[in-house]
């Protein structure tokens, strides 16, 4: 098996997701891998508040203490498009992930059905390994 | 002679607070009623989508999937997209206005098409929905067409890039999908480097813009990026998914087009077209009312050549350097995948 050095993990901001970065970061800690944080940034996203961007790093650089991560290890990544597909790209350059992490959300408003759950989606498309943190 | 989509009941595809709402297709009525066309506006009856039409650009299984998700309550399927449970039903209608209109024209051989229909489509792939979209389409038309044997041209001037529609097409030899966009912005596809499949290379044309670019630079990227490659095409139909999110009041971005902007983009594009009823034109994105009305009004009479009193172009934003850049990475990358496909070599 290929060494894992760099670990994606989707931040969307919610307490699902800090618990998908937090058990990246432990990973990451382990293994002395790299962690990109990755944010997408959807149509409705330029309606976010200002502060949004700043709120995003304080909350990765937290996270990042509290797991005790050197922050050298850490890069935070935003790009544009909705969160399924920016999440499938990580895999490609430029950040060549090994695996993917995201948290459990949105596992199924309506159980049964791949639709609205970015997780089960992205275990259809990802080409690179997947890991769903459930939240607790 | 104006062909429209006959209006069904979209009042049920709403999200509380949502920009992707019932009243832009109220103002994009409107804005046609400024014309006051009398005789020369035809509605065709509204038209669902039958699973067959929707099939040719979707999969089974996604559809499925959406009817099931709506029929139990709907919600947020991702981010930006939502349904409810009157959403199948509606996305049926949206992607069937089409195909209705598309009828009308060939019957009658004459007119210009346009069809106000919601949700948009263009972002809508294979088996997913996103950015407001459920189905594609313009997709679901352009498709009915080159089953017939047609060739068929979709510009895209909405303000953010049709990935949907590209994905759909990226293969195909007999679409041409062109596409003007701000960029950096969602959904962040559509770099010029970006010419389609191996079976298709050049069909696929994008000219991303930099925030405030003006009229004279998207006429400029049609102009010296895609016509040559269009009369090289010869598209024996032209579909426009116009977006008029691209206006300078929209909210949704930093596009700086203007009425009279869109009328001289509409003429040019109908330029296009081989002959009378070739041409169909599909409302996607537009979310600012006001822009949204006068936009279509100067759309529609700039393609029945009638009168309206446009807003002037607009002229002298930025991006003219970035659409010289596109056409260079395109003409690269067209050149590099010339020589992979020579050698046999499709992985590039
Ligand atoms: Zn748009």
């Amino acid at each position: 098996m290929k060494t894992l050095t760099t670990i994606a993990v989707g931040f969307d901001g919610s307490a699902d997701a800090k618990a998908a970065v937090r058990w990246a970061f432990n990973l990451a800690a382990q293994i002395d891998a790299h962690v990109v944080v990755v944010h997408a940034v959807g149509m409705l996203g330029r309606f976010e508040d200002r502060d949004a961007a700043k709120q995003l790093e304080e909350s990765v650089r937290q996270l990042s203490d509290d797991c005790g991560l050197d922050s050298s290890r850490v890069r935070l990544h935003v790009a544009n498009g909705d969160a399924c597909s920016v999440l499938i790209r990580v895999a490609d350059d430029p950040i060549s992930a090994d695996l993917l992490v995201v948290g459990s959300r949105g596992q199924g408003k309506h159980p049964g059905l791949l639709l609205g759950s970015t997780s089960l989606e992205l275990a259809e498309h990802t080409t690179v390994p997947l890991v769903i943190v459930p939240s607790l | 002679m104006l062909v429209m989509n006959g209006r069904y009941e979209d009042a049920g595809h709403e999200e509380s607070g949502h920009p992707e709402r019932p009243d832009r297709i109220t103002a994009a009525i409107a804005g046609v009623e400024d014309l006051h066309l009398g005789d020369d506006l035809r509605a065709v009856a509204p038209h669902a989508a039958t699973r067959a039409e929707l099939a040719r650009v979707h999969e089974g299984t996604y559809l499925d999937e959406l009817g099931a998700f709506c029929y139990a309550g709907g919600g947020d399927l991702d981010e930006d997209t939502y349904a409810t449970y009157d959403s199948w039903t509606i996305a049926q209608y949206a992607a069937g206005g089409g195909l209705a209109v598309i009828e009308e024209l060939r019957r009658l051989n004459d007119g210009v098409g346009f069809i106000a229909t919601r949700p948009p489509g263009h972002h809508a792939l294979r088996d997913r929905a996103m950015g407001f979209c459920l189905l594609n389409n313009i997709a679901v038309a352009a498709a009915s067409l080159t089953e017939q044997g047609e060739r068929v041209l979709i510009v895209d001037w909405d303000v953010h890039h049709g990935n949907g529609t590209q994905a759909i097409f990226w293969d195909k030899p007999d679409v041409m999908y062109v596409s003007t966009h701000q960029s950096p912005l969602f959904p962040g596809s559509g770099a010029a480097y970006e010419i389609g499949g191996m079976a298709a290379l050049g069909r696929t044309i994008n000219i991303p813009l930099p925030p405030g670019a003006t009229g004279d630079v998207i006429r400029r990227a049609i102009d010296e990026v895609a016509t040559p490659a269009i009369a090289e095409f010869e598209p024996t139909w032209v579909l426009v998914s116009a977006g008029f999110d691209s206006h300078r009041d929209d909210p949704m971005a930093d596009l700086a087009l203007t009425g009279g902007d869109f009328a001289a983009l509409a003429r040019t594009v109908a330029g296009f077209a081989p002959g009378p009823g070739r041409l169909a034109i599909f409302l996607e994105g537009g979310y600012d009312l006001a822009a949204l009305r006068t936009s279509v009004a100067s759309t529609i009479a700039a393609v029945l050549a009638g009168a309206y009193d446009d807003e002037p172009p607009s002229s002298g934003g930025p991006g003219t350097e970035m659409v010289h850049y596109a056409q260079a990475e395109r003409l690269v990358a067209l050149r590099i995948a010339q020589e992979a496909a020579s050698k046999g070599d499709y992985s590039a």
